[in-house]
């Protein structure tokens, strides 16, 4: 019985808003949806390219083992889509203190993905980005070590090593931001989560660094703060 | 906007700084032998079983296992440089020696126990592979066994069941057969 009161509610407040509702209102209505529907996005397909370069990575070089010097050029399109060619030359000199192990590596890498925009008011100042990268480098990496004291014959044995080949070719998915600071200049910061693909690590067994992937690992987390200047 | 950048900013300094340290909590690396009987069942050796090697430093131990009671499966390190290692397993076991005195119509059979030790020279041929982890980690060498000989005083056969000697210490290198009574 309650059940069949609320139907009859229902169906008497529908029937008296049609009634409420004016020519005009429905008019309006259909106006803004045909003016949406014939919205055309004008702004043009290419918007311009910026080229960039990481502070943090060169920051690292300066102040610790290891670290990169990297720059990349991004293209505009429609300010939705970003395609982005990154480029670095990555060394590494670390040396334990515990073990006295130092491992030396260094070389260029290479990166090449796409950028989207993630904001609504994609012509806003301020951008959000998503992206993806596939990056690969080519190495050669040098280990010296204190000899080894051998377990059986009891003599010290030579581990040093020097020159060994190494390759790797990793993904990465990228969030980053940026802001316009001043005419043609963006200050901007990404967050990268990089998983290799395909990997050889030399002869030894493992590579401590790999210049552009960062400290060894199936997966790693790394960032960037980047200059960028519109051109 | 300014909201997300800060700790965007934050978040990949961490990231950055972030490392971790997966040394082998024993570098050494072993090769494992496993006591098998004839029918495929794990083996108990009935005494001890001493391995020495020959040292090139005079002032190293050349004990590489002493007196090892009641074992089933040992594991022994593996040298870092040369083709060969050259092992002495000296392996001890339990007699009994019967022995019957006849004097006029009456006859005593007196037993006598008494350990039995025999030397066995076993010759393992391998290939050494540097393996560096990390520079946190004392580097160390692996090795691929090429093969294996030996004499045969008590022991009856040495199979090869992996060849690949790393850090993983519970796969089983050599299945070790020894005769009857050992």
């Amino acid at each position: 019985m309650i059940r069949r009161k609320n139907i009859s509610i229902c169906i008497s407040s529908l029937a008296i808003s049609l009634l409420f509702m004016s020519p005009a209102t429905v008019k309006a209505q259909f106006m803004k949806k045909k003016m949406k529907e014939h919205m055309v996005d004008t702004v043009p397909f290419f918007r311009g390219f910026a080229v960039s370069a990481d502070l943090l990575g060169a920051g690292m070089l300066l102040m610790s083992d290891y670290g990169s010097v990297e720059g990349a050029l991004r293209i505009n399109l429609k300010d939705r889509y970003f395609p982005v060619f990154e480029a670095g030359y990555a060394e590494c000199d670390k040396a334990d203190a515990g073990t006295h192990v130092s491992y030396k590596t260094q070389a260029p890498y290479g990166r090449i993905g796409i950028d989207f925009n993630l904001l609504k008011n994609k012509h806003d100042i301020y951008r959000l980005y998503a992206g993806v990268r596939y990056a690969y480098t080519r190495y050669q990496f040098d280990i010296a070590s204190p000899a080894v004291k051998d377990p059986v014959w009891g003599d010290n044995v030579d581990f040093s090593t020097q020159g060994v080949d190494a390759y790797c070719h990793w993904a990465e998915v990228v969030f980053s931001a940026d802001a316009s600071i001043w005419g043609p200049l963006h200050l901007g910061w990404s967050v990268r989560y990089r998983n290799r693909l395909v990997s050889n690590e030399g002869e030894l067994g493992k590579s401590w660094y790999v210049p552009g992937y960062g400290k060894s690992g199936k997966s790693n987390f790394g960032g960037t703060f980047n200059v960028i200047i519109d051109i | 906007m300014q909201k997300i950048v800060i700790p965007l900013f934050v978040v990949s300094l961490i990231l950055s700084a972030c490392s971790a340290v997966d040394c082998p909590l024993n570098n050494t690396v072993y090769s494992v032998y496993q006591l098998k009987k004839a029918n495929g069942m794990a083996d108990t050796l009935t005494d001890t079983l001493s391995v020495i090697t020959l040292m090139h430093n005079e002032k190293e131990d050349p004990v590489l296992i002493n007196r090892d009671t009641k074992v089933t499966s040992f594991n022994v390190a593996m040298s870092y440089s040369g083709s060969e290692d050259i092992l002495y397993f000296l392996i001890r076991a339990p007699r009994t020696k019967k022995d019957t005195i006849v004097s006029g119509n009456d006859t005593t059979i007196t037993e006598k126990n008494y350990l039995v030790e025999l030397l066995d020279t076993v010759v393992v041929g391998k290939e050494n592979h540097k393996h560096f982890e990390s520079v946190e980690c004392t580097p160390s060498f692996f090795h691929t066994i090429t093969g294996v000989r030996h004499t045969k005083n008590a022991i009856d056969s040495i199979v090869i069941h992996n060849r690949e000697v790393n850090y993983d210490s519970s796969k089983e290198h050599f299945h070790l057969y020894l005769k009857s009574g050992y």
